[in-house]
């Protein structure tokens, strides 16, 4: 568990900004005590103080996890995003997706959503916008980025690809031992 | 769910969800007795048995009948029809349809009535096989009811008809087959009753009822009517059958080729009914032991078990029980979700599931989020609700730890074995994610799994780590509770892995009741006691086997500061406090079991602990090691049942909260003490002995004659005699504390099952020692030449009947335990003569109870005992020329002591090391100690018959000697009367035994220091 | 008399000059007469240790009582006499001092030593002389004489059929000798090098500019930036530059600071550095962004027609044409299957079911 390099901070969050846009800041100034950005292992962890004192006292190479998993630094030095950081992604989007019943099955074996499954979507979402992807009833189910705008949502045809898959809860069971 | 120790890294476990819900296949056997029961089968032994038994029920029930007749004054040509009905089914050989083979046809049904009652019982609590059997069995019982009622509506009758019968006899032969046939299809089908039988038979008279003439008909009325009646002798004699005998023992070469697996089952199914009530069913010249070993067998067989598992589960369940338990750990538990409090409700839930299709009830009233699932269209551990960390799968018995645990929020909880995160993410959920939750498994792989898990459920106040449990309190301590689901060998499961069934024995049960000892010792190291909310531990296994429960809580009992307390859940079953030969403390009723049969849940144990100190005592070496090694050497539990039985009640009694320290106390003074004996002591005590029985002959004579033979008794008497002698002579009341000791130790080892009186016998030791030493203050300095003039006569008196003593022994030297065995056999002939001998006596019968296990050890361990036997023996030589000589040099004591010293502790060395092969120190203790008694015993003798010699050569030497002798043992006496005195104000505020057996090994000690000045 | 007596005198006076050579003790020292040795176990005075003007003379006295038994003991031993002075051999010394230096390390093995240990290969003693058949007498393995047996033995060489008969074979045999030693001259070498440890190429040369791997000349790159006089601070990056990483090139860059983790600033701190670097980040997203803005345009066209639209639809009354709102009207509300409220006013009462 050490303290994310100045860079690397910034590229993470950069990619949360990406996602949650301000609600960035809500992540750091919590009301309940201070929560903290850790790696370890290129995996980044999001964790409350009081439990990193804790977890402090394990042995790295006996530590397994602490806290939530965000996602992890590759090779090239960017940030990937996991599926495990949905928790505190999707209650702060501000830019939601929502997909039809029919394309659920779809987007969680890690297809893009297209026009056809696609249920509602925040208005003028930008093109390229990280967005989260809600069940028609809200319940989340991965992230995206849009393929294109709301607007061209509208004429768009309906096997156009809307967001394309970055992360679903699919994983969970796809790809547990990767997880993290 | 507790996961099943994996002790072979090879197979891998299954991970995903899914992995809970697996299904049981059916159990799998060989063709040669699958096949047989497809083509109709020829009388096999046991059913010609069954056949020639209910003829001669039928001719009984037929003379009654002509009885019955006779009364009423009409006799008819009914009897002689009958008469020769039996005739004809006697001569004629059972082939094809005959009267008689359709009576073997039958019993089916007698023995599906005796199953009826299991089966309804079975039904209360698995849905798979408990249906089907069950209406086939209640329309058995129907069908049963209207025949019954029947043959009683239609008793008269049978008379007018029974004129007409001699007509319509050869007929009646071909109605029968029809009947016949129909009857012997229905006993190819397993559960089959008449009802289908009737049914058809009607049918079939009623499709030829058309077309045809009167005559004929009122021949067929005629004849359902004889068949009626004939349904009714034969419902009769079942219904006496049934009352008589259920159940033929069968012959070896049936045992040999098993028949088919419905016989099988059916003689389960007898025996069992059998050994319901036993000494009703049993045959003659079948013991108990008879059957339920061919019971074993035959559940063995057909449920495919290897014989030890079964054999333990015997052990546990009444065969009733057994049974069911069987039935429902072959069909799988219904799957049930346990809903995820931090990110919906169980309504919700519920709502969305069954919108996706999916059939669910609430588990049950003890729990608020557990939904039990029936059926479901899709696959339950893939839905949406699922990956979006709604539920998770678990099953109903795991639900009861973590209830058990009630962990409160802003606490420090541990998860010790937490893959694969049911339980730790239960816990997280009642905590709403506040606090924080270490969740450790010694698996790298399994921590994925509660990685993803934890991830899946929201659970973000948790710290995943990877250690074993054992090295955790190094790590980390201060919890305020702890989780502890511990590896197991899965017995409760075998529903879902029913590799458990053949795969674990005595060692796996070992590895793992001995992992989880010190996994559970771990998990109390790191609970807090002190903390203001918590301290408690919950101890929790997926296996039914008490070694892997009860013993393991008792286990920690001993060594940590913990009491059990209530776990809080309100249904189970109590956990065991004896078991086998093991007596458990008993606050273990506060522990929880749950069957499959009887909850309708995985086999689980839950045990809840609250620690209340957290110093450690210093570790005890007592019973449970020692028995743990031995079971690694051995898994016969015989010759355990000696030692433990005896090991087990003083300190289950005096252990309480605290008590752990008193065992080990016991435990460490006893070898010690024992070693103790050959020196100045214990030649002096037949001496001692005899010259208390000398003044008490008077007084317990009335005792002595009416005195029985068991050994309790013979031990309680012993005591008073020694009491009374101490306050008679104080001088050598310490020997004498010892010579108790001695027979008391072996005692407990000697008589195994009346331990009761035993732990009684020594506490009325305790209160006569106290008694000693206050008497002993203030009479020590008695002068010395009464006590010699005491012994004088007295072993001048003795004489005779020690020297034949002598002659046993040194005929029966070479080997311990004949030797014992003899003179025990000696002493209990000689009992009537002496009180003196008593005390020998029953030494020695103790010591011929120790001394079995060498004989059952290795050739080495016997011959250890004879070396240490012969350096006594030697030493007792020693002894008496130096006390001749005037001059007790006790240093040569000293040395040979230090020898006998030298090869206990080998010994112990040997078994420390070598676990499975060695035999445990109790053993070898106990060896020891025989083997010193017996040599006390014989250098009493010998002294004795140096005497003897003495006398007969001049009287004058043999005053001298025994002076010498006296005034040895009188300055030793002193010095250990002495140190009794100090060790008394301690005695008296902590009145124990051991205390009193530490303060017996001070006196002994003493001797050597006050022997060596004397000896230069 | 009165001799004897001053005699006396002066003798008691000398006896007082000199404390006695008897010192008794409560507990025997330990000797250790080989390394003149002795230590006294018994316990010191407390009060006199404590007290600061008896304690010198305390220690003194101590000093000199352990002396004087230690001299004692000396002089118990057998003396002799050499060259007018008396002298004692010591016995030999039992206490066992300890060892100045570390205990030398063992040899590391050569590649062939650790070759033959592997295989398990024991070197057999040759015998020194051999007999040599062809000169008739025993010629020495090596050294002295060899030379000149070597000499004697082949003063000719056949030259073989497949080489052509110009070559000079003592030559070769020479160059063949000297290439022997020279390899096993490089194995030497190689061993010690092994043996302390020594950075060697495995063959050939050192790298040379003109054949170094990338991540060398990346760490070349990277040094050289660094050893400015400002230890690279100024010096302008490439845009996708990155610092060279790997094991042993953190040190090779000048100025660099050795620790390796940063610093773990407090909770409160490290909160501060993350809301000022999101402020920064959010600082710089508002760019104009074409695509947004565009699309932002359409859309609010596209609502405020439909606006007009439902404010037109009231006052344009019944002459309204049928199915040319819908032809200007673009909506995709799709058409309410008389579902919608109606009002009877209109002509057209909701959809027509069939």
């Amino acid at each position: 568990m050490k303290i994310l390099s100045e860079d690397r901070t910034r590229i993470l969050f950069e990619k949360l900004t990406k996602y949650i846009g301000v609600n960035v800041k809500l992540l750091i100034d919590r009301p309940d005590g201070t929560y903290c950005f850790r790696e370890k292992k290129d995996r980044v962890y999001y964790i409350s103080e009081r439990l990193l004192q804790l977890a402090q006292t394990v042995k790295p190479d006996h530590l397994v996890s602490a806290g939530t998993c965000f996602g992890k630094f590759t090779k090239t030095n960017k940030f990937r995003l996991h599926i495990t950081a949905l928790t505190y992604i999707a209650p702060y989007a501000p830019f939601k997706l929502w997909v039809k019943p029919s394309a659920e099955q779809q987007f969680l074996y890690g297809h893009h959503v297209i026009k056809s499954g696609l249920g509602r979507i925040t208005e003028n979402t930008p093109k390229n916008q990280g967005v989260v992807i809600f069940t028609m009833s809200d319940i989340p189910i991965g992230f995206g980025v849009t393929a294109r705008s709301t607007t061209d949502c509208r004429h768009a045809d309906p096997l156009a690809t809307i967001a394309f898959h970055q992360a679903d809860i699919g994983e969970y069971i796809r790809s547990e031992d990767t997880l993290v | 769910m507790g996961r099943k120790a994996k002790f072979d890294e090879t197979k891998k476990v299954k991970k995903g969800p899914g992995r809970k819900a697996k299904k049981q296949q059916d159990p799998v056997f060989k063709k040669g007795l699958l096949d047989d029961d497809k083509e109709e089968k020829k009388l096999s032994h046991r059913q010609k048995q069954r056949a020639a038994r209910r003829l001669k029920k039928k001719k009984e029930i037929q003379e009654k009948r002509k009885a019955l007749k006779e009364a009423k004054k009409n006799p008819t040509q009914e009897t002689e029809q009958t008469e020769e009905a039996t005739s004809c089914s006697e001569d004629e050989t059972p082939k094809g349809f005959t009267d008689d083979n359709k009576e073997w046809l039958k019993p089916k049904k007698a023995t599906n009535k005796a199953k009826d009652p299991e089966s309804d019982s079975n039904e209360s609590d698995d849905e798979g096989l408990g249906e089907d059997e069950n209406d086939a069995s209640s329309d058995n019982d129907e069908s049963e009811n209207e025949e019954k009622e029947v043959s009683k509506k239609s008793k008269k009758e049978n008379y007018k008809v029974g004129t007409l019968d001699d007509l319509f006899h050869d007929t009646d032969e071909e109605q029968d087959e029809t009947l016949n046939d129909v009857e012997d299809d229905d006993t190819k089908k397993p559960y089959n009753s008449d009802s289908s039988a009737e049914s058809d038979e009607s049918e079939k008279d009623d499709d030829d009822d058309d077309d045809m003439l009167p005559i004929e008909k009122a021949n067929i009325k005629l004849k359902k009517k004889q068949r009626l009646e004939k349904k009714l002798a034969d419902e009769e004699m079942q219904l006496n059958i049934a009352k008589q005998d259920v159940f033929a023992f069968p012959s070896e070469e049936e045992l040999q080729n098993p028949t088919s697996l419905q016989d099988v089952l059916q003689r389960i199914k007898d025996i069992v009914a059998v050994l319901g009530d036993f000494n009703r069913l049993k045959e003659e010249s079948r013991s108990r032991c008879e059957y339920t070993d061919l019971l074993l067998k035959d559940l063995c067989l057909y449920y495919s078990y290897n014989e030890f598992l079964m054999e333990v589960l015997m052990q546990i369940f009444p065969v009733q029980e057994l049974v069911e338990f069987l039935e429902a750990s072959e069909v799988s538990r219904p799957i049930t979700l346990r809903t995820n409090s931090l990110k919906t409700r169980r309504r919700d839930l519920a709502q969305a599931l069954i919108n996706r299709g999916v059939n669910l009830d609430p588990v049950g009233k003890w729990s608020k989020v557990g939904l039990v699932v029936y059926s479901s269209t899709v696959p339950i551990g893939a839905t949406p609700e699922y990956l979006a960390g709604h539920y998770i799968l678990q099953g109903a018995s795991s639900f009861l730890p973590v209830m058990a645990l009630a962990p409160q929020e802003n606490e420090r909880i541990l998860d010790m074995c937490a893959a694969p995160g049911g339980k730790a993410s239960h816990i997280a959920a009642i905590m709403k994610n506040t606090g924080s939750l270490f969740a450790n498994d010694a698996n790298k792989e399994r921590t994925k799994a509660i990685v993803g898990n934890f991830h899946r459920l929201g659970v973000v106040n948790a710290i995943i780590c990877n250690y074993d449990g054992r090295q955790f309190p190094e790590v980390i301590k201060g919890f305020d509770r702890v989780l502890l689901d511990a590896p197991c060998t899965g017995t409760g499961v075998i529903a879902k892995d029913p590799s458990v069934k053949t795969t674990k024995d005595q060692k796996d049960i070992q590895r793992c009741f001995n992992l989880q000892r010190q996994l559970l010792l771990a998990a109390i190291d790191c609970c807090n006691a002190k903390s203001s909310s918590g301290g408690y531990i919950v101890y929790s296994t997926c296996s039914i086997l008490p070694e892997e429960n009860e013993w393991v809580v008792n286990y920690v009992l001993k060594r940590r500061n913990v009491k059990l307390v209530p776990t809080g859940l309100d249904f189970g079953t109590e956990g065991f406090q004896k078991y086998r030969h093991h007596r458990f403390h008993p606050s273990l009723k506060l522990t929880r079991r749950f069957y499959p049969h009887t909850h309708n849940m995985d086999g689980f144990f839950v045990a809840k602990l609250k620690k209340f100190s957290n110093v450690i005592p210093e570790p005890v070496k007592d019973e449970d090691d020692e028995e743990a090694e031995q079971e690694n050497e051995n898994g016969d539990g015989e010759n355990e049942v000696n030692k433990q039985n005896g090991d087990v009640s003083p300190e289950t009694k005096n252990k309480l909260k605290a008590g752990a320290k008193r065992p080990a106390k016991a435990d460490s003074s006893q070898p010690q003490q024992k070693k103790q004996k050959p020196n100045g002591a214990s030649p002096q005590t037949p001496s001692a002995a005899s010259s208390l029985t000398a003044n008490q002959n008077k007084k317990n004579q009335k005792k002595k004659k009416n005195k029985t033979g068991q050994k309790s008794e013979v031990v309680d008497k012993q005591d008073h005699t020694s009491a009374n002698s101490t306050e008679q002579e104080k001088t050598n009341g310490d020997k004498k504390q010892n010579e108790l000791d001695t027979t008391e130790i072996q005692g407990d080892v000697s008589t195994p099952n009346n331990k009761v009186t035993l732990s009684a016998s020594q506490k009325r030791r305790n209160r006569k020692k106290n008694k000693q030493g206050q008497k002993g203050e203030n009479k020590v300095n008695k002068n010395e030449n009464d006590s010699a003039t005491i012994i004088k006569p007295v072993t001048s008196k003795e004489v005779p009947n020690e020297s034949t003593l002598d002659r046993e022994k040194n005929k029966g030297n070479t080997n311990a335990s004949i030797l014992n065995s003899t003179d025990s056999v000696a002493g209990k002939k000689r009992k009537n003569k002496k009180k003196n001998k008593e005390s020998l006596i029953i030494t020695k019968e103790s010591t011929s109870v120790s001394a079995e296990p060498q004989t059952v050890q290795e050739g080495d361990k016997n011959q250890v005992t004879q070396t240490t036997t012969e350096v006594n023996l030697n030493e007792f030589n020693k002894n008496i020329q130096i006390n001749t000589s005037g001059k007790g040099s006790p240093s040569k004591k000293k040395n040979k002591q230090s020898q006998v010293q030298e090869n206990t502790n080998k010994i112990e060395q040997s078994n420390k090391d070598v676990l499975n092969k060695e035999s445990p120190q109790t053993k070898d203790t106990n060896k020891i100690n025989g083997s010193d008694q017996q040599t006390s015993n014989e250098s009493s003798s010998k002294k004795k018959k140096n005497r003897k010699k003495n006398k007969n050569k001049q009287a004058g030497a043999l005053s001298q000697i025994n002076k010498n002798e006296n005034k040895v043992t009188e300055t030793v006496e002193i010095a250990a009367a002495k140190k009794l005195k100090n060790k008394k104000n301690k005695q008296k505020q902590i009145g124990k035994l051991d205390s009193n057996k530490g303060m017996k090994k001070g006196v002994d000690k003493k001797n050597f220091k006050r022997n060596k000045p004397k000896g230069k | 008399m009165d001799i004897v007596n001053d005699i006396l005198e002066r003798e008691q006076k000398k006896a007082e000059k000199y404390k006695p050579i008897v010192v008794e003790k409560h507990l025997e020292l330990e000797f250790d007469v080989g390394t003149l040795l002795t230590s006294d176990t018994n316990d010191l005075d407390s009060k006199l240790i404590k007290s600061d003007q008896e304690r010198d003379i305390y220690l003194q006295s101590l000093a000199r009582d352990n002396t004087q038994l230690l001299l004692n003991k000396i002089w118990e031993l057998p003396t002799e006499r050499i060259d007018e002075a008396i002298v004692v051999r010591l016995p030999q010394p039992t206490t066992v001092l300890p060892r100045a230096k570390p205990v030398p390390k063992p040899k590391p093995l050569t590649k062939w030593q650790e070759f033959a240990k592997a295989k398990g290969i024991t070197k057999t003693k040759k015998s020194k002389l051999e007999w040599d058949e062809q000169l008739q007498k025993w010629v020495p393995l090596y050294g002295f004489r060899k030379a000149a047996a070597e000499k004697e033995k082949n003063w000719l060489i056949p030259v073989p059929q497949n080489l052509d008969p110009m070559t000079d074979m003592y030559e070769k045999k020479a160059t063949e000798k000297s290439e022997k030693v020279a390899k096993n001259e490089l194995q030497r070498l190689k061993n010690i090098a092994r043996a302390r440890k020594v950075k060697i190429p495995r063959v050939g040369l050192p790298i040379t500019s003109d054949k170094a791997s990338s991540t060398q000349l990346a760490t070349a790159t990277s040094v050289a930036k660094a050893s400015t006089a400002s230890l690279g601070k100024f010096q302008d990056k490439l845009p996708k530059e990155k610092e060279a990483r790997g094991k042993g090139v953190h040190e090779l860059i000048p100025g660099k600071e050795r620790k390796r983790k940063l610093p773990v600033p407090t909770p409160a701190a490290e909160k501060e550095q993350n809301l000022s670097m999101i402020d920064r980040i959010l600082r710089k997203r508002p760019k104009i962004d074409m695509e947004k803005a565009v699309s932002k345009h359409i859309n609010e066209e596209q609502l405020q027609r439909s606006e007009e639209k439902k404010s037109m639809k009231p006052m344009k009354g019944r002459g309204k044409p049928k199915g040319k709102g819908n032809a200007t009207n673009f909506s995709a509300k799709k058409p309410k299957g008389g579902k919608g409220q109606r009002n009877p006013s209109k002509k057209n009462p909701g959809r027509k079911r069939r």
